[in-house]
């Protein structure tokens, strides 16, 4: 499992006078932490995250990754996309296959483990369906599965139940719960809903736009196993006031 | 959950099918309609078994000597071209077609996905094929037969050029509008350069690329007429010009009407294979 760290970190868009999207940042992420960013959209969190994927390079700063600076993507950093980003040609089965093949990796050693993966996320009785004959749901639990195959030591997480109804984001928030609670991975993952936020993460980060900022830090001390019932305790209520303070204290 | 679940109680399966063969039926009606039309007006349109004062044979004798030209067995000294000689000419120019097909799809499409992919194979690749791409095809025969000669191999060459240009072109546009994050996906899922091309880009590209080979394919059966009316001495653009030449025009539309047919039946060929490679994008535009 891997640690975090951000250090005056700086992401400016196109050229000296482009907008600054994220403005000297810093930020560390403890082994095993739930880290929550949240914020509004067009704060810079997604931009954040894309930087720890190694999806686009940082203007200054340092970042790195067990000590390690990031150049680029890797399988120790999975990352859940908002709208999956499955391959669409590709069966249910060939996307959660997809990292180990192309890592060169000998089937014996992750077809098993495939197979219990989409087990945990309920998919067993899909391998052979396509991408586009699923639910969003069932959608993003593949983009959950094929990333857990790889064992990384992060995941990126940005926004991977935003597009998807108040029904089914409740039971994937529910899913996400018992497989880290059984993983501890270290976990970023990036959402503008509060209730989200606070539910699933150690802590909560609220970022603010122009420049992006990370604001506010926030512990989350409800205590773990954690399941939707905590959505209405109140605790949780207290939480939640304190961060809808803070983010309207943020908006001017 | 219920994406795929959900299926309709079965209707009484004899009425779904007589309604479903119905349609197929009006469907190929409608299609055959407006051919049949012209055919029959033309052959009303003639005097005496021709028309446009006797340059133009009217469709019986049309038929009579497609008869002859596919299924006569030739006799005694009469060394006629135009008996049972149709299907041998259909394959001379259906092999050349493929070939030369083949050729422009070996060349076409890993260049288009090279120019579609790498800037720098764009920016050293793609304005010679543009500046290329306007000189037509019938301007390339003196140098076809000047290298290759009056030989089966000119005409493979055309076709190549011809079918090339669309091939290109089409896998270039494809392999340039993948979406960004099957790409950046890939690349956190450990792919290499190369898995993603392969893995990723082509797969991507797919469908605009058999659109390139639809065009591709159909500019292929113009050029092999081409060159077999100049530059090679058999098949059915051979026998086109040929006709025309001793007056045989009542093969010449025979000739005319077998390319019409044997373009749409290789166009067709193409589709099925589409339809197949494509089937996850059928899905997804039925699901709208």
């Amino acid at each position: 499992m891997g640690t975090i760290s951000f250090n005056a970190v700086s992401k400016v868009y196109g050229g000296p006078a482009g907008v600054r999207a994220l403005d000297n940042v810093d930020f560390q992420i403890g082994e095993g932490e739930f880290v929550a960013l949240l914020g509004p959209s067009g704060c810079g969190k997604s931009t954040l995250l894309n930087l720890l994927a190694g999806f686009e390079p940082l203007s200054d700063g340092v970042l790195t990754f067990d000590g390690q600076a990031i150049s680029r993507p890797g399988p120790d950093r999975g990352v859940v996309f908002q709208e999956a980003a499955l391959l669409p040609w590709l069966s249910v089965w060939e996307n959660v296959v997809f990292g180990p093949k192309v890592q060169g990796r000998s089937a014996a050693e992750y077809e098993d483990k495939a197979r219990d993966i989409l087990k945990i996320v309920g998919l067993e009785n899909f391998h052979q369906a396509l991408p586009v004959q699923l639910s969003g749901g069932m959608r993003q639990r593949v983009g959950i599965a094929r990333v857990l195959v790889m064992e990384p030591r992060a995941l990126l997480m940005d926004e991977p139940f935003g597009a998807l109804d108040a029904q089914t984001r409740l039971s994937m928030q529910q899913l996400l719960l018992e497989v880290w609670q059984r993983l501890k991975t270290t976990v970023l993952f990036v959402t503008h809903d509060i209730d989200e936020a606070i539910l699933l993460a150690d802590r909560v980060c609220v970022m603010t736009a122009r420049p992006g900022r990370i604001t506010r830090d926030i512990p989350i001390t409800l205590p773990r196993p954690r399941s939707l019932d905590d959505l209405t305790t109140s605790d949780f209520t207290r939480f939640k006031a304190m961060i809808m303070a803070e983010m309207r204290a943020g908006h001017h | 959950m219920t994406a795929t679940a959900e299926t309709s109680p079965p209707p009484s399966a004899s009425g779904e099918s007589l309604r479903y063969l119905g349609a197929r039926l009006r469907q190929y009606g409608a299609a055959i309609l407006l051919p049949l039309t012209l055919v029959v007006l033309w052959q009303l349109a003639g005097k005496d078994g021709s028309l446009a004062g006797g340059a133009l044979p009217t469709p019986d004798r049309v038929w009579a000597a497609w008869k002859i030209w596919a299924f006569g067995t030739p006799s005694g000294m009469s060394l006629s071209p135009y008996v049972g000689t149709w299907a041998e000419s259909v394959l001379f120019s259906a092999q050349r077609v493929a070939k030369g097909f083949a050729l422009a799809i070996l060349v076409g499409v890993p260049l288009g996905i090279l120019i579609g992919w790498s800037k720098l194979a764009q920016a050293m690749v793609d304005p010679t094929i543009q500046w290329l791409r306007p000189v037509p095809i019938t301007a390339w025969l003196p140098i076809s037969i000047a290298i290759f000669g009056i030989a089966d191999f000119g005409a493979v060459f055309l076709i190549t050029i011809g079918a090339f240009y669309p091939i290109v072109i089409n896998t270039t546009q494809g392999a340039r509008d993948v979406e960004k994050n099957w790409i950046r996906a890939a690349l956190m899922m450990g792919a290499g350069r190369l898995d993603i091309l392969r893995r990723i880009v082509l797969p991507a590209a797919l469908p605009s690329i058999f659109t390139g080979l639809r065009i591709g394919l159909g500019i292929g059966w113009t050029a092999v007429i081409v060159s077999e009316m100049v530059a090679v001495k058999s098949g059915l653009g051979y026998v086109l010009w040929d006709a025309y030449y001793v007056g045989r025009m009542d093969i010449v539309i025979a000739d005319m009407v077998s390319i019409g047919l044997v373009g749409f039946l290789s166009d067709w060929l193409i589709v099925r294979l589409e339809m197949w490679v494509l089937r996850w994008r059928r899905l997804q535009n039925f699901n709208g």
